[in-house]
């Protein structure tokens, strides 16, 4: 039984110790791609302009949809502007949950879809918004709401758009330059004949080939700690884990597809709307399988989740 | 890259991480307040609305005598100032039992605002606490660890008291009736 301090320090340690890790990752083959990029087009190893290059592109292109990751999210998804009058609930609990965590009252969105899941957009807690699907305004109870939310609240809290965007960042630079490498390097009479030239062909091509893979993977990685950790956050802004466990068996139990969500967009919601994190798919439940899928998916598996929820007083 | 210019490059981090921590504790401080400021505010609305509900109420309630004395003790708490969610928690399950058995009241959009209404004060002045709480803690833990401590001890801030729990008070007191099994006849 840990009390939500502890909780609290041990998810953000869990996520601290991925995203070092993925930073030593980035750059590392950062560092061999540019090398070898700059040797083939250069002939000598100097990455820095590579990754100068890379980053200045994946930047720039990156920017806009982070600084306005809320309004394109919104215009993805079909969601509307959630009227006072009409989802007053919605209103008054993100009101209370607001109160109780010390920020502003994010702009509320609403998907119209049977299905039911939540996100949160935004680049700061001033700028962020929650948006919610009606499938789980009409079925979860007040409490159960309020645990959805508090989710939501803590993402932006905790700056998760913005950390997730400086990941695909990283993750696209280093997509780029593996595929430059590739168009480039193989193309490049300079290092077929020399002793280091082979080395560095060959460190380069399994660099290039297998950089952006593990890159995906890292960010996954971030990405379901991050997901702990909001379950933590939300625990600590309600004090009550048995309302948030039981909204996600509710959860659990709904298969239905969330239509307005597509690959792109699916790590944001509270839980994976194509329901890879479920306990009930049958394709996704094979025993083998299991660990390996399991790091492909951007959501937690919800029974792992409700037991570290269950670990909490 | 000598060794002064290193020196002075930890002696320019030293500063900057000062500075940081100082602003810190500032900010937190007049966040403290403001949550302060903050439940004063919620138990004014509480204040405000429980007078408005009980007479919209009364027309639906008039037999239920217990739930408007309940109703009418709330509405003292509030003038006096002090917290009123203990009187609407104990009102809130007999009322919710008064309209499962009473048709008509079901049906009553009236009842159903009231009852959720009187819960969402409670909550809210639950949810200020919560933040005043949360902020005290933040400030007392990081008065408390190193380095920080240095910062505070150079500037004298002292720790914050944060949310007055009661030491007295009926929750606080077990009766004689609590403490005795009850006998069932089988």
């Amino acid at each position: 039984m840990q009390n939500i301090y502890e909780s609290s320090v041990n998810s953000r340690r869990k996520s601290n110790y991925i995203v070092a890790g993925f930073s030593v990752f980035a750059l590392v083959a950062s560092y061999f791609l540019a090398s070898a990029l700059s040797y083939y087009l250069f002939g000598f190893y100097d990455g820095l302009f590579a990754i100068g290059l890379a980053l200045l592109i994946t930047g720039l292109s990156s920017f806009g949809s982070y600084y306005y990751s809320d309004k394109i999210i919104v215009g993805i998804s079909g969601a509307r502007r959630a009227d006072e009058h009409e989802f007053k609930l919605f209103y008054q609990v993100i009101d209370n949950l607001s109160l109780g965590s010390n920020i502003h009252r994010p702009a509320l969105y609403v998907i119209d879809d049977t299905a039911m899941n939540a996100f949160a957009a935004g680049r700061d807690p001033d700028h962020s918004l929650v948006c919610s699907t009606t499938g789980l305004l009409a079925n979860l109870n007040r409490s159960e709401l309020e645990a959805v939310f508090a989710h939501e609240l803590t993402h932006i809290k905790n700056y998760d758009t913005r950390l997730m965007s400086l990941a695909a960042v990283m993750v696209g630079s280093i997509t780029l330059m593996a595929d430059w490498l590739l168009r480039i390097g193989l193309r490049s009479r300079r290092g077929k004949d020399s002793g280091a030239g082979i080395i560095t062909l060959v460190i380069g091509i399994l660099a290039a080939l297998l950089a952006p893979v593990i890159g995906q993977l890292l960010q996954l990685a971030i990405s379901r700690s991050r997901e702990y950790m909001a379950d933590v956050g939300s625990v600590k802004i309600t004090r009550q884990p048995s309302s948030l466990i039981s909204a996600l068996t509710i959860i659990d139990h709904d298969l239905e597809r969330l239509e307005a969500a597509n690959k792109s967009t699916a790590h944001l919601y509270f839980t994976n709307p194509f329901h890879q994190d479920s306990s009930f798919k049958a394709e996704f439940n094979r025993p083998g399988l299991d660990w390996f899928a399991g790091l492909f998916n951007t959501h937690p598996p919800i029974s792992d989740r409700i037991k570290a929820l269950s670990q909490m007083s | 890259m000598n060794l002064t210019t290193i020196l002075g490059l930890v002696v320019l981090g030293v500063l900057a991480y000062g500075v940081s921590i100082y602003n810190f504790f500032v900010q937190a401080k007049v966040q403290i307040q403001a949550s302060i400021q903050e439940i004063g505010n919620q138990l004014k609305r509480q204040a405000e609305l429980i007078p408005n509900l009980e007479t919209s109420a009364k027309a639906y309630l008039t037999h239920e005598k217990d739930i408007l004395k309940l109703l009418a003790d709330a509405r003292k708490l509030s003038d006096q100032g002090k917290d009123a969610s203990s009187k609407l928690s104990e009102l809130l399950p007999k009322l919710q039992i008064v309209v499962e058995s009473n048709p008509q009241l079901k049906g009553a959009d009236v009842i159903q605002n009231l009852m959720s209404e009187l819960r969402d004060t409670s909550d809210k002045v639950m949810y200020s606490r919560r933040s005043l709480i949360d902020l005290t803690a933040d400030y007392n833990a990081k008065l408390a660890v190193f380095p920080a401590n240095l910062v505070a001890q150079a500037f004298g801030f002292k720790p914050e008291a944060g949310l007055k729990t009661p030491t007295q008070g009926a929750h606080l007191e077990v009766s004689t009736s609590d403490i005795i099994t009850p006998k069932v006849k089988l």
